[in-house]
């Protein structure tokens, strides 16, 4: 069983990609970028507001697929300067309070539309 | 219950990897490159090119999985040069002609073999 999942509440592909998948055990999101909702892209943001718009349309995803950011077991943080790990992961601390999930965080040589950092997470659906 | 997928459709491993194991519920790949299954490794043919032969492998050791293209849930596409970015996503499309799977894509510093693209999918095992 495969669903696909998707919400106006999150920015839309900019590919051939859907914003998650779930097999009603775990759902899959899509890398996601510093895009708002409606598609202005934040690659001139600070790193600390590029993390929180990511973060954002991952736990817009995640609700709508009947989890949440308490649920996400594994992600994978990719950014365009590893000088910019302590300031991603100071926001990114916060959408995690308690338990966070396992990730893991590289620098890559470029990410999409020129923006500093991407996130996919994989999360339990209740 | 932990089981190895191996087939001869698809090129064999070029280290210490399987072509993709299971557990029964979701089939997780190696990331392919644009090898052909009698070895013959497609370097300088065009990202479209590669695109292709990476997913063929992709599909080869989905099918051997007992699973299909219309069962992946995720997929990391690996690009040596972000500029190709639409050039594989034109040829990936196709492969997903509708409710295409959840993707990241990002350029890494190189890939193996000196290949342009390498590609990698979980699917859910019927």
């Amino acid at each position: 069983m495969r669903e696909v999942v998707s919400t106006d509440e999150a920015p839309g592909a900019i590919g051939a990609y859907s914003q998650a998948t779930t097999n009603g055990e775990l759902v899959f999101t899509a890398g996601q970028g510093p895009l708002t909702p409606d598609g202005e892209v934040l690659e001139d943001a600070s790193i600390a507001e590029q993390t929180e718009r990511v973060l954002d349309n991952v736990a817009a995803i995640l609700e709508e697929a009947g989890a949440s950011m308490a649920d996400v077991m594994k992600t994978t943080v990719f950014l365009d300067d590893i000088e910019d790990f302590e300031e991603m992961n100071g926001t990114y601390a916060g959408y995690f309070p308690d338990d966070p999930p396992a990730r893991s965080a590289v620098e890559v040589g470029a990410l999409p539309l020129g923006i500093g950092v991407e996130i996919e997470a994989v999360a339990l659906v209740e | 219950m932990k089981d190895i997928v191996h087939t001869n459709a698809a090129p064999e491993a070029v280290g210490a990897y399987s072509q993709a194991t299971t557990n029964g519920e979701l089939v997780f790949t190696a990331g392919q490159i644009p090898l052909t299954p009698d070895g013959r490794l497609l370097d300088d043919a065009p990202i479209a090119e590669q695109t292709e032969q990476a997913l063929d492998n992709v599909t080869a050791v989905l099918a051997q999985a007992g699973a299909s293209m219309e069962d992946v849930l995720k997929v990391t596409v690996y690009l040596d040069d972000i500029d190709d970015f639409e050039e594989m996503n034109g040829t990936y499309a196709g492969y997903f002609p509708s409710e295409p799977p959840a993707r990241s894509a990002v350029e890494v510093g190189a890939l193996p073999k000196g290949v342009g693209v390498e590609i990698e999918a979980v699917a859910v095992v019927e």
